[in-house]
């Protein structure tokens, strides 16, 4: 094998040699995380691969992905090691077309048609228009109905495009407390997808525009309250 | 109550603020028997589908990592969980729930708050004014119920 070069610079996970002082292998990370075993590795070894320059290695495997991120171990980390910033990068590190299952297709969806299932503008009012229209008539919440792209709603309401795509009476859990609250809201027409997929492709980019429309809608319709139930 | 990670743990290093006592307080509200997951809160374990995973094509990996989570479930005793998170939802209800056999209802706590409301209809007024900003968006957006899918 060769010799290999370490330094922040060089490192695309950007860990410092130094990360190879200041965890002190003491394996709390490990102990935590309900993964450890699978392929042979766990957070403290990824820590040590990151820290002894593996970085491809961690990013070709399957790790970063069987982790949840869901952060137990970097809580309880002793030495404040940025654990699950190091997985997250790993996940960007990846090449595109090689992230695992649709996230990155959702993601490419998304950019392109304003959700992640790319459900079209037409269909989704009309769904709305119709399952208000059950409430209104046979559930007994006379009047109802979704108010979309209402200028000055207080609430702004984002939607998971698997409860339009298919589970869509699940949408009326929140549509029944707004409407014993009598709470002035309102759902965009378009941009509306609430799952922001890029937070778990690792990809920045495209995160940030998901987060710009939401902001655009609140300025746009002039929103004070974002709900965002995911 | 299980505690999703984004509102808990990575809400707290985040923002400073980690939602643990208002899932709490609502859920209260709606039910009279209480009873916590142990270890929760900050030291919570995720419900195994997190980060992505749920639509990951690491299935076994997935419910390996969830037996952590159905554990803390089936040691409570509990009829129902309550997830205030859609991934967390969706893998307590539709796969650790049949996977351990838990036998548990599994809802949204914003689905416990709207199954445990008495509603009351609006006023004429209030129904009139409503159909009167629905007739005028569905106006704006060419939304016609009479129309046949096309
Ligand atoms: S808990 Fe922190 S210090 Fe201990 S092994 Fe893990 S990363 Fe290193
Ligand atoms: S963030 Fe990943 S590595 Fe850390 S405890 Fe959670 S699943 Fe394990």
């Amino acid at each position: 094998m060769e010799a290999l070069a370490i330094n922040r610079k060089e490192s695309k996970l950007r860990v410092a040699p130094e990360w190879a002082d200041v965890c002190f292998t003491c394996g709390t990370c490990a102990g935590g995380c309900p993964v450890t075993g699978v392929d042979g590795m766990d957070p403290r070894k990824a820590v040590r691969m990151a820290a002894l320059g593996l970085d491809q290695e961690l990013v070709d495997s399957r790790f970063p992905w069987i982790c949840t991120l869901c952060g137990r171990c970097e809580y309880a980390c002793p030495q404040g090691v940025e654990i699950l910033k190091m997985m997250r990068k790993a996940r960007g590190l990846r090449e595109r077309d090689k992230v695992p299952g649709p996230i990155h297709k959702g993601v490419v969806m998304d950019l392109e048609r304003g959700n992640n299932l790319g459900i079209p503008r037409d269909d989704f009012l009309f769904l709305l228009a119709d399952l208000a229209k059950e409430m209104d008539e046979d559930e007994g919440f006379p009047g109802f109905y979704v108010p979309v792209d209402k200028k000055g709603a207080n609430i702004l309401l984002t939607v998971n495009s698997k409860e339009p795509f298919g589970e869509p009476d699940d949408m009326k859990f929140w549509w029944r407390i707004f409407y014993a609250a009598k709470e002035d809201w309102t759902v965009p027409s378009e941009n509306w997808e609430g799952v922001n997929w890029g937070l778990f492709s690792g990809d920045d980019e495209s995160m940030k525009i998901f987060v710009g429309r939401i902001v655009e809608h609140l300025e746009r319709l002039e929103c004070k309250t974002l709900l965002l139930p995911e | 109550m299980h505690d999703p990670c984004n509102y808990g743990r990575k809400g707290f290093k985040t923002f400073g603020h980690g939602y643990f006592e208002e899932p709490r307080w609502i859920t209260q509200q709606c039910c009279e028997n209480y009873v916590e997951m142990y270890p929760a809160k900050m030291n919570n374990f995720c419900c195994g589908a997190g980060g992505g995973a749920w639509a990951m094509p690491y299935e076994q990996e997935r419910i390996f990592y969830g037996r952590v989570k159905a554990k803390q479930i089936k040691d409570t005793g509990a009829k129902m969980v309550v997830a205030p998170c859609h991934n967390c939802r969706d893998q307590i209800m539709k796969s650790l729930d049949k996977e351990y056999g838990l036998g548990v209802e599994v809802k949204y706590l914003w689905e416990l708050v709207a199954d445990s409301l008495i509603v009351e209809p609006w006023s004429e007024e209030e129904i009139k004014a409503a159909n009167k900003l629905r007739d005028a968006q569905y106006e704006r957006d060419d939304v016609d119920l009479d129309q046949e899918w096309g």
